[in-house]
């Protein structure tokens, strides 16, 4: 399943930057979890795990990603 | 003490240098810094508090000064520096870090001084009263009619360093204004939530000295009231604590997202833009047409842009220079 | 143990790995004290709604209200003041300096009162309290934003001074600094919080354990092991250390890195020890060189037994000087991994 930037945390259609990942890449995660901390327009956002599983991380830390952009993946 | 028509001319012209200046301020500040904004990058690194709205609180106070009057401002300077006369094309070098800035890149926004016409900074709030606290003293002690003005925000009232302050120069008479710009916010703190009382000009009677308020961001009532203070400052009465109700039109600082400000509060202050307002005034008044206004108006951001150009063109000082101007 | 190599600060990844940025980990051991233990309160600017400017009180007040979480006026002399006086009391407040600058303007609460009251009630009282506060500069913020201080803070006797540079180490070192009886300065780097709008350094964002635990004071980490010199460091400047570190290794130098973590109560042993094993010494310091300390770390193993180095000790820190805004000029003088590679180099040409 894609982790994807959900497309109603912001009202434009600013682009966001990924400032940390909070697990690393193969770690195994729960849902719910907070997995990774998003900038857009300064104002930080938290993104969490959508299922529980192994995660793949596909744009790394100060990856530029649009809204409903993909960062990464759980299997 | 209301102003001639000259002198009304001399602040709307004022304020809009100041006005654009701040505007270019704010769209070179993001150069660089999108879509990542990282403060450390681009042309204008750093931090970036801009004085859009808080012009009137400037040129009602400066238009009554002379190069030998001394002005300390705080971390929000740029239409302060611009109302005493600061040079703008070394103060928009200082900005940008260039070997040509004021200091030679050394203070950066926060710490523009320029001695040519008596002006400092202190990024530390409250910090600037003690100084011009002590240039009065001097000026006193001198038998020199010129005055000392230190601007400060409404935050900055309930350090210990604005109570010293005050109570000093009211026990030694000296020639000081002290002048509040009150925008309401303390960044993310209202002064509502760390205030104890509604207007911070009733603290003067604590000190024996008038107290003033000017309401609604009015640089007429201004000029009037900053002008008997400093008259009777030079005529050797002592010092006078004025309140401005102002409105800072943005953040605290560039990077801001101002989640604390109520809805609509923007959108509310805007509709109220004191450089427009100042504008219909001189219209109606006849001080100015409508083509004198298109004329003023390319002036100004042409002395803008000239600024901007020679800051953008001057070159870097050495890293070298870091090591020099420690003493003299 | 003393001096153990912690692999938590090498990102590999582990079962139930959640990494915290050290905003956030601050954030998480403030809350678990919080709900442990009544007495505990947070005071200072901006750290109720906003959640700190530098994300370190974020989700506080939503959790324990206006009351325990409380934004004050731009007043520090009175309320770094009060926390002494509530400490005294018995409660436990944690206060925060928004920028470790700012100390001038109610120092006196903090080193005549804070640092000295215990002493002159003969420990009769205690000031449990924790002055948290931010430092550091390298992103243009100029002379009165920038500053570490961490000589002016370690120099003067009565206070603990800790600085994590991961946010394991902040959150375990937060836990014990609430939990201490003692006055604790608690100073955090700036560029090691994990601010999307200020450059972080991702060394700092670590695997930090969700359940409570506290890290002793005065105990340094050897957070690299090495065999030929040793890189002495604090906050931003063991991640300087450990880059120089690899810049070494490809010229088959073997560094070790020690992290201080704490500053006062200051861990000589593991230093000392490092320095016998290597025989050289490189202090970094983000602080200004002179009356610091570098050259405090350089006294502590001279005044032990100089013959443990065998070649002069180095220093890589901040020159004498206010910290220029203009960005080369900046560069030019923050310590940097390239700069503790040249000291290398110049302590083995003598």
């Amino acid at each position: 399943m894609d982790i994807t930037i959900p497309t109603t945390l912001w009202d434009e259609d600013s682009d966001a930057v990924i400032t940390s990942w909070l697990v690393s890449d193969g770690a195994a995660v729960n849902e719910g979890d907070l997995i990774a901390e998003i900038m857009v327009e300064k104002i930080q956002h938290e993104i969490h795990a959508p299922k529980t599983g192994t995660i793949s991380i596909s744009q790394a830390v100060e990856a530029v990603v649009a809204k409903g952009g993909t960062i990464g993946s759980i299997a | 003490m209301l102003p001639t028509s000259e002198k009304k001319k001399w602040m709307y012209e004022n304020m809009l240098v100041s006005r654009f200046f701040e505007e270019a301020m704010e769209t070179i500040y993001m150069e660089g810094k999108t879509p990542v904004f990282n403060m450390a990058e681009g042309p204008i690194p750093g931090e970036m508090h801009l004085s859009t709205g808080q012009e009137p609180c400037a040129v009602g106070v400066c238009a009554h000064l002379k190069p030998s009057d001394i002005v300390t401002a705080t971390h929000r300077p740029h239409h302060q520096a611009i109302a005493k006369g600061v040079n703008l094309k070394m103060m928009a070098a200082e900005i940008f870090g260039k070997k040509t800035g004021l200091s030679g890149g050394r203070g950066g926004h926060m710490h523009i001084f320029d001695a040519d016409v008596n002006f400092a900074c202190s990024g530390i709030i409250a910090q600037g009263l003690g100084p011009a606290v002590g240039a009065a003293l001097s000026k006193q002690m001198k038998g020199d009619d010129s005055v000392a003005v230190a601007f400060l925000g409404e935050g900055a009232v309930n350090q210990g360093a604005f109570h010293e302050a005050l109570n000093l120069a009211a026990v030694w008479k000296l020639p000081v204004i002290f002048v509040i710009e009150d925008n309401s916010w303390g960044i993310s703190v209202s002064k509502a939530e760390s205030t104890a009382v509604k207007h911070n000009a009733v603290r003067a009677q604590a000190y024996n000295m008038p107290g003033r308020f000017i309401a609604d961001n009015d640089p007429i009532a201004l000029y009037d009231i900053a002008g008997i203070a400093i008259e009777d400052a030079r005529a050797g009465k002592g010092p006078t604590l004025i309140e401005v109700e102002t409105y800072r039109l943005a953040g605290h600082f560039m990077g801001d997202a101002e989640g604390y400000r109520p809805d609509g509060e923007i959108d509310r202050l805007k509709s109220k833009d004191p450089i427009i307002r100042m504008k219909n005034l001189l219209i109606d008044e006849n001080v100015i047409s409508e083509d004198e206004n298109l004329q003023i108006t390319l002036k100004a951001q042409k002395l803008v842009d000239e600024a901007i150009e020679f800051a953008r063109e001057s070159d870097y000082p050495e890293p070298e220079e870091a090591l020099d101007k420690v003493f003299v | 143990m003393k001096g153990q190599a912690n692999k938590c600060l090498s990102n590999n990844h582990m079962e139930n790995e959640r990494k915290l940025t050290i905003a956030r980990s601050m954030a998480e051991a403030t809350a678990q004290e919080m709900r442990r233990d009544d007495n505990v309160f947070v005071m200072g600017e901006d750290i109720g709604k906003l959640g700190g400017v530098y994300g370190n009180t974020r989700g506080l007040i939503e959790e324990f209200g206006s009351t325990r979480i409380r934004d004050t006026p731009i007043s520090e002399t009175a309320f770094i003041g009060a926390a002494v006086g509530a400490a005294q009391d018995g409660m436990r407040p944690i206060v925060e300096l928004m920028f470790v600058d700012f100390f001038g303007v109610c120092f006196d609460a903090i080193y005549n009162l804070m640092a000295k009251n215990i002493y002159f009630s003969g420990g009769k009282f205690q000031v449990p309290m924790v002055l948290m506060t931010s430092g550091g500069g390298g992103y243009s913020d100029g002379g009165q934003h920038s500053q570490v201080l961490y000589g002016t803070f370690a120099h003067l006797p009565g206070m603990k001074v800790v600085c994590p540079s991961n946010a394991y180490d902040a959150k375990g070192l937060m836990t014990t600094a609430i939990r201490d009886n003692n006055p604790v300065v608690y100073m955090y780097h700036k560029s090691l919080q994990g601010m999307g709008w200020l450059g972080t350094e991702q060394g700092a964002t670590v695997h930090t354990p969700e359940e409570e635990y506290s890290i002793p004071f005065g105990e340094a980490k050897i957070v690299k092991e090495g065999s030929d010199v040793t890189i002495v460091g604090v906050g931003l400047g063991v991640h300087n250390g450990l880059k120089a570190a690899k810049l070494l290794e490809e010229k088959g130098v073997n560094a070790e890195v020690v992290d201080l973590r704490t500053l006062v109560p200051l861990d000589r042993d593991t230093v000392f020890n490092s320095v016998k094993k290597t025989g050289h010494l490189i202090v970094v310091d983000e602080d200004y060189k002179s009356f610091g300390l570098t050259g405090e770390i350089i006294a502590t193993i001279a005044e032990r037994d100089i013959s443990a180095l065998k070649a002069s000790p180095q220093r890589v820190a901040y020159p004498d000087i206010p910290i220029p805004f203009s960005r080369p000029m900046e560069r030019y003088a923050l310590p940097n991994p390239e700069k503790i590679v040249n000291a290398y180099a110049k302590m083995k040409e003598q």
